[in-house]
Order: structure tokens, then C-alpha cells, then sequence
């Protein structure tokens, strides 16, 4: 087959290398240092909204617990909800691996616009800063949704909320943006779009959702703001406005947030369960196409958000339909990557565990969208921990998994070091078991009435909110091992040279951690990357690291 | 924008050397593409807002609501023109630049900004009027809520648009674009025609429909 | 007065109205056969500024909207 041989002048094009601390570290245009960036500010902001967490599940440890105030309640889970929503998962999927990684994948020396990248990551710190200063006038007390009316009367924190969200908002649009240029612009010669790792077609058609849908959004909060500080009626009832106006608004930009959730870490996975099998991904084009179905079909299905809000009822069916659409796109991932392990030689490293752990908690979390997408049912089940149960296990069980392969996956890429087998698969097996106990009996309590973001309970519901808040802290601890783990591997981990997985993607094709302009010669692609088994289909790379990545086993040492 | 198309002219900062041809043909290509794109999520931005007003003007039975007559619609259609004008008058400036007429370049451009401070100040005299003949306020109904707040934001669009050209024709002045090399010119004309644009879908929602 | 300013408002704009109407058209065809990006986001967006001065005849002229003042 022909390569296409696209002469780029961009790709010959290195600038000098930036001098000084302040250049290279704090006000770097280099993707990398930016994704870095992303990925510290992104966990940091986790640990924030975690011990939030653990805020919330020490009051419902007692059925009429005094920890905290009702409005001291309502805060902390209205903050730990935002703030893992926008300061947490979307920063460290798109921000973080989108930057660190896509840009490598596809042969390129940066993204399209570095310092738009640059400006993009400064509006996240002042953005999160802004967000929890809202505790000191008063926190946003109606939930990371924050429907009027009660958005409208809430304490002046909830003002700041909006300017937060908006201001990351912005960063987060840009970045759609950017990565949308450099996937469509700058690919390696011969990387045709059906060449792409997956992990790229999952970060083009998140960037879509990113740079189209967040505009929403800023829409929706700043008519709040308006409303809030100058009067202006979009929302309040009285005034001639409509509560369920917002809830439309809000809900056409954060149904599609959700995929911005979830297809990074599909993409991630689709990388991992290859490489640890060994074996080509089934179902390429379907994995490919189907990340852009489940983008479009995502902007069709945000009523079912609302079956009980009082909007039109006519409106339940149709939305209900395209909901249950969605599964089939998402299903075929599934049964793709289920495929692609069978009659693969597994190697359980941590990353493989947690991509395997993935599809079994994901698919469940799938499972109960489905059912709350059944309108009979969501009547009884909406706003009860049965929705908190659904969307831990997609976000936690599905885009923290595929999180936590990709960071134990790409470690050795960013740091050149290898993190520490026995610690990861503790905290694999800690997750799993203590994620599962947290999330798993918030069903139960859903279907039996407990409904959500309420700081009592009746007393029927106590033994199950104990074994969730005793898990929670279990969990806390698998987490802080994943802390200790990256400090030893800095003090004791191996080196980890180019491509200690043995993969096949043009990241490992390059040192650990590449130099500053990715690729001394940017290669030619002549076929996709998950051909195991097969030459490497680059042409042209430092010739060097291309001699000894010619044999794609996993070396020994590494799991 | 500006300042990036400016800088595109002036790549590498130690000496001055001009980007070959395909460099810049190459980071051209990318610029027009997040251009293009920027247009169309902001697009989706009026498209939000559109949707609220046209959602709220749903919940009543008579538009505007009572006490309140609306723009007037023959300065509106009047304004309207001026505007759309300013478009045909900013084609022809890039036409003229890209035939090396700098001259008729500058009239062109300078007759685009008039235009289009024209259409602000009419837009300012259409608010005065419903502000003093019809109280009506940004805050005082669902009908200024969705007005003031569409138009203001279109008219804060044609504010940064002027402020725009204004720079490109200060930059145009130093010297910065070639008869071959002049993106932010292009740019800055797709962003004055994106705001005609959304222009001519505003006047339909208020003034027509 | 009033009705005096509505007939300049009217006449002023079917005036200048038929001539950017014209000018878009002829720009587009005039771009007709260019087919970058730039060109064609071009032809789209005079295209619809061409359908704005008809709005804005049809305005003035009482033919849309709910008539003059």
C-alpha cells in the first residue's frame, strides 16, 4: 500500500528548546509539561473532593448524625460533586492524558496551538481556587446541578460557583478546540484517520462534545449569574421564568459531559487490553466509529435527566428511546474488548487489572443507566441513591479504572520509572473490593426509598450506610496507596527505557521521558498499531530506538 | 487572534525570518481551522440563549408580554441594513487588499467601522426608546431578559469586532501583512460576517417573528 | 414627524437594502468556483446576509413582521 507521503514543514520545524525555570515548568507551551500540569492540579483537586467524600459518608454513618449542619451538608456535597465533575475528571482525562499522550500518538511535536494549551491549563488553578473559596461566603448548597429555584436563593457561594464553572469552562472548550485542529491537521504522514490509535478517535470525538457542548453550559450559569446578581428573569417562576428551563439548558451540556467522561478512558482501555494480550484490538473500526456515534446520540438523550421534572410528557418517550440507543454503540465496545482478550496470552500487570476490573464495573454502571433510562422505573428511582449507585459505578468503576490503567500504563513513559507491581495490584484488589462494598448497597438503599443528598435518614436504612461509609474509608486507603506507589517508584522504581510493555503505539517509539520535541524525524505510518505479531509499520524513526523496538515482546522485568 | 496572526508573520524571535511558504501555508491551514471552529461554537452560544428566550416566550400567550409594544421595526430593519452593509463594505476591503490596492483597502475598512459604530449607536437609541417609552427593563420582564441580553451579547460581539478590524488596520499600517500573507485580515472578515450573520437571525426572533 | 421618519426609515432601507442584497449575490457567484474553507464559510455567510436584506425589505415594507412602529 501506497503511503501517502505528505511533506509537512510544521514537522521539520523544531524551535530551540525554552530556557529557565519559569519556561520550561510553570509557563510551558510543550504538551507534555501542560498535561503533567493537568494530571498534578487534576489529583490534587481529587484528593480535595475525596476527603469531601468522606465528609459525607462520616454524617450518614448515624441515621441523625450532628457532623454536619444540614447547610454545611448540602455544601460539601454540592462541592464535592462539582468539583469532581470539572475540576477533577474532565481536567485529567482531556487536560491531562489528552495532552500528555495524543499529541506522541499521532507523530505530531505539539498540538496545534500550544499557547492556547498554555492559557487553557492557567484558567484550571484560579478556576478551582475560585470554586472552593465559595466555602468561605457560603457554599453552593443545591447540588453540583443547582436548580432554581433553590440555585436562585442560595448563598452567595453559589454566585462564585458560576464564575468558577464558567471560567473552566472556557478552558475546557479551548481545549476541545485545539485537539480537534491537531488530530484533524497533524498526523503523520500515512496516518489515515482509520491508522489512528483508538485512543485518538476517543479524544476527537470527545473534543467535539468538549468544544461544542461546554458553550452550553456557559449559557445556562450565566444566565444564573445575571439572574442572581442583576434580577434578570430567565429562572424564577415568579418572575415569569421557568426552573425547568435551566434544567434543559444544564442538562444539554452535562449529559454530554458524561461521554466527555467516559471515552478517554474507553480509549484507554482500548490501548491497554491489546498491549497485555497480546494481541490485535477486534474491532477496530467498530471501537472507532462507535466513540463517535455514542457523541452524537449523546446530545439527543438530556430530557432523560428530567422524566420527572413536570416538562412535556410527550417528551418522555422519544428521550427514552434514544437513551436505551445508546447502549448498543457502548455494547459494542464491550463485546469488542471482550474479544479482543479471548485466546489472548494475558499479562496481569496493574494496568491490564485495572482495564479488566473496568469492564466488569463499567458494564454494570451501563446496566443501571438502562434501567433508570425505563421511564416506569426512573419514576420510582429518580433522585434516590439508586442514581448515585448508577453514576458512581460509570464514573468511579468505569472513568476512574480506565484512569488508573492509564496512569500505571504511561507511568514509565512520562517518569522513565516503573511503578511497583505488589503495591499496584494491593491497590487494584483494594479498589475493587472496597469500591464494589461502597457503591454496590446504594441500589439497594435506592430501591428501598433512601433518597439522595439528604444528611438523616430513617433508621432502616443505618446498616447499609455503615458498611458504605466503613468501605469509603477502605477505599481511601486504596487510593493513597496509588500516592505511595509513585513516590517509591521515584526512590526505587526500575528504569523503564522506551517500551517496557513491549506496545506498539509511536509514544513507546521514542525515550522515556521523550525529549522536548517528541521525534528526532517524525516516521511514516504504513498500517495501523495493533498488528502484535507483526513488523512495526513506521517508517523513519531515529533509527536507533527503531532497531531495538523491532521485537514487540514485553521484556523481562516488566510484568 | 490578531496578535497570533501577527505573530505568525514574524516567526522565530532571535532574527526576523519570515516562515518559508509551506510553513506558513501549513499553520495557516490550522488557524483557519480553529477559526472556523471557534465561529461555530460560538454559534452554539447564541444558540443557547436563543432557545431560553424562545422556550420563555413559549409560556405566554401574547408576545411582547402586556405593556410593552417591542423594537421598532422600521429603524430595526434600518439598522439592520447598515449593518449587512458593513459587511459588503469589509468584502470589498479584503478584495482590494488582495489585489494590492492598499489604498482602497484602508477606505473600505474605515467605511466598515463607521458602519458598524452606526449600528451600535442605533442599537443604544433602540434601547433608549424601550427604556423610556416602554419601561421596559433588562430585568423588568422575560421580555428583556431575552432581548437585552441576545442583543447585548450580539452587540457586544460587534464591539470586539471594531476593536478587531481597528487593530487589523493598525497592524495593515506596520506593515505586517503582504499581498500573499494576510490571514488575520481574512480572519477578522469572517468574524465581521459572522456577526452580520447572527444578526440576521436575531432581527428575524424579535422583530419579525 | 412620526410618520416622516418612517417614510426616510423605509426609504433608506429598500434603497440600500437592494443594493447589498445585490452586492452579497454577486460576491458569492464571483467566489463560486473557489473552493477552499475560507471561500466557502464566505459564500455561506453573504448567502445569509443576502436572506438578512430580505428580511429587512420585507420588514420595511410591511410584508414580515407585525408592521411598522
Amino acid at each position: 500500500m501506497a503511503v501517502a507521503a505528505q511533506h509537512s514543514a510544521l514537522a521539520e520545524h523544531i524551535h530551540p528548546e525554552p530556557q529557565g525555570f519559569i519556561r520550561r515548568y510553570v509557563f510551558s507551551i510543550d504538551h507534555k509539561i501542560i498535561g503533567i500540569q493537568y494530571m498534578v492540579t487534576g489529583l490534587i483537586f481529587f484528593v480535595i473532593a475525596g476527603m469531601l467524600a468522606e465528609l459525607i459518608r462520616t454524617q450518614l454513618m448515624n441515621s441523625n448524625a450532628k457532623f454536619l449542619t444540614p447547610d454545611q451538608y448540602n455544601g460539601v456535597y454540592s462541592m464535592h460533586g462539582t468539583a469532581m465533575v470539572w475540576m477533577v475528571t474532565i481536567p485529567i482525562v482531556t487536560g491531562g492524558f489528552g495532552n500528555i499522550i495524543m499529541p506522541l500518538m499521532i507523530g505530531a511535536r505539539d498540538v496545534a496551538f500550544p499557547w492556547l494549551n498554555m492559557a487553557s491549563f492557567w484558567l484550571f488553578p484560579p478556576a478551582g481556587i475560585l470554586l472552593f473559596a465559595s466555602f468561605l461566603v457560603g457554599a453552593p448548597e443545591a447540588g453540583w446541578t443547582e436548580y432554581p429555584p433553590v440555585s436562585l436563593q442560595g448563598p452567595p457561594g453559589t454566585t462564585l460557583w458560576c464564575l468558577a464553572i464558567i471560567l473552566i469552562g472556557i478552558s475546557s472548550t479551548m481545549t476541545g478546540l485545539n485537539f480537534m485542529v491537531t488530530i484533524i491537521k497533524m498526523r503523520a504522514p500515512g496516518m489515515t484517520y482509520t491508522r489512528m490509535p483508538l485512543f485518538v478517535w476517543a479524544q476527537l470525538a470527545t473534543a467535539a462534545i468538549n468544544m461544542l457542548a461546554t458553550v452550553a453550559l456557559s449559557a445556562a450559569l450565566s444566565a444564573l449569574f445575571i439572574e442572581r446578581v442583576f434580577g434578570v428573569p430567565f429562572y424564577d417562576p415568579n418572575k415569569g421564568g421557568s426552573p425547568i428551563l435551566w434544567q434543559h439548558m444544564f442538562w444539554f451540556y452535562s449529559h454530554p459531559a458524561v461521554y466527555i467522561f467516559i471515552l478517554p478512558a474507553f480509549g484507554i482501555i482500548s490501548e491497554v487490553l491489546p498491549t497485555f494480550a497480546r494481541k490485535p484490538i477486534y474491532g477496530y473500526k467498530m471501537i472507532a466509529f462507535s466513540s463517535v456515534a455514542i457523541a452524537l446520540l449523546g446530545f439527543m438523550v438530556w430530557a432523560h435527566h428530567m422524566f420527572t421534572s413536570g416538562m412535556a410528557p410527550w417528551l418522555q418517550l422519544p428521550f427514552m428511546i434514544l437513551t436505551m440507543l445508546i447502549a448498543i454503540p457502548t455494547g459494542v465496545k464491550i463485546w469488542s474488548w471482550m474479544a479482543t482478550l479471548w485466546g489472548g496470552v494475558i499479562h496481569y500487570s496493574t494496568a491490564m487489572l485495572f482495564a479488566m476490573g473496568f469492564l466488569i464495573t463499567f458494564t454494570m454502571g451501563g446496566l443501571t443507566g438502562i434501567m433508570l433510562g425505563a421511564v416506569p422505573a426512573d419514576l420510582h428511582e429518580h433522585g434516590t441513591y439508586f442514581v448515585v449507585a448508577h453514576f458512581h459505578y460509570v464514573v468511579f468503576g468505569g472513568t476512574f479504572m480506565g484512569v488508573l490503567a492509564g496512569i500505571y500504563y504511561w507511568w514509565p513513559k512520562v517518569t522513565n520509572r516503573l511503578l511497583n507491581e505488589t503495591i499496584g495490584h494491593w491497590q487494584f484488589w483494594l479498589t475493587m473490593i472496597f469500591g464494589n462494598l461502597t457503591f454496590f448497597p446504594m441500589h439497594i438503599l435506592g430501591l428501598e426509598g433512601m433518597p439522595r443528598r439528604v444528611a438523616v435518614y430513617v433508621p432502616e436504612y443505618t446498616d447499609l450506610n455503615r458498611l458504605i461509609s466503613f468501605s469509603s474509608y477502605g477505599l481511601s486507603i486504596a487510593f493513597l496507596l496509588m500516592f505511595i506507589n509513585m513516590a517509591w517508584s521515584f526512590k526505587y522504581g526500575k528504569k523503564a527505557g522506551p517500551n517496557p510493555w513491549g506496545a506498539r503505539t509511536l509514544e513507546w517509539m521514542i525515550s522515556s521521558p521523550p525529549p522536548y520535541y517528541n521525534f528526532k524525524r517524525i516516521p511514516a505510518i504504513l498500517s495501523g498499531p495493533y498488528d502484535f505479531g507483526s513488523p512495526l509499520p513506521y517508517i523513519g524513526l531515529d533509527s536507533e530506538l527503531e532497531r531495538t523496538q523491532s521485537h514487540t515482546t514485553i521484556p523481562a522485568g516488566a510484568h | 487572534m490578531a496578535v497570533a496572526a501577527g505573530a505568525l508573520h514574524h516567526e522565530h524571535g532571535g532574527g526576523h525570518q519570515e516562515p518559508s511558504d509551506a510553513l506558513y501555508e501549513e499553520i495557516r491551514s490550522h488557524r483557519l481551522l480553529g477559526f472556523t471552529l471557534f465561529l461555530i461554537s460560538d454559534c452554539i452560544l447564541f444558540s443557547a440563549f436563543i432557545f431560553a428566550y424562545l422556550y420563555l416566550r413559549n409560556t405566554i400567550d401574547h408576545w411582547p408580554p402586556p405593556g410593552i409594544a417591542g423594537p421598532d421595526l422600521l429603524f430595526g430593519a434600518l439598522n439592520s441594513i447598515v449593518l449587512f452593509g458593513s459587511g459588503a463594505t469589509m468584502h470589498f476591503a479584503l478584495d482590494n487588499w488582495k489585489h494590492g490596492n492598499t489604498k482602497v483597502f484602508y477606505r473600505w475598512l474605515g467605511l466598515t467601522l463607521f458602519l458598524g459604530t452606526w449600528f451600535l449607536l442605533g442599537q443604544g437609541y433602540e434601547y433608549s426608546l424601550l427604556y423610556y417609552e416602554q419601561h421596559a427593563t433588562w430585568a423588568g420582564s422575560i421580555f428583556g431578559a431575552s432581548f437585552f441580553t441576545l442583543t447585548g451579547l450580539h452587540g457586544f460581539h460587534v464591539f470586539v469586532g471594531l476593536v478587531y478590524l481597528s487593530i487589523l488596520g493598525w497592524q495593515t499600517k506596520q506593515g505586517i501583512y503582504t499581498q500573499k500573507r494576510f490571514f488575520g485580515l481574512t480572519a477578522g472578515t469572517l468574524y465581521w460576517h459572522f456577526v452580520d450573520v447572527i444578526w440576521v437571525f436575531l432581527f428575524f426572533l424579535f422583530y419579525i417573528f | 414627524m412620526q410618520m416622516f421618519q418612517a417614510t426616510i426609515e423605509q426609504s433608506l432601507t429598500l434603497f440600500f437594502g437592494i443594493i447589498v442584497f445585490v452586492t452579497a449575490l454577486v460576491q458569492t457567484t464571483n467566489e463560486w468556483n473557489k473552493h477552499e474553507l475560507e471561500d466557502n464559510v464566505t459564500k455561506v455567510l453573504l448567502i445569509l446576509m443576502a436572506v438578512g436584506c430580505i428580511e429587512a425589505i420585507g420588514a420595511t415594507l410591511g410584508f414580515l413582521g407585525h408592521g411598522g412602529g
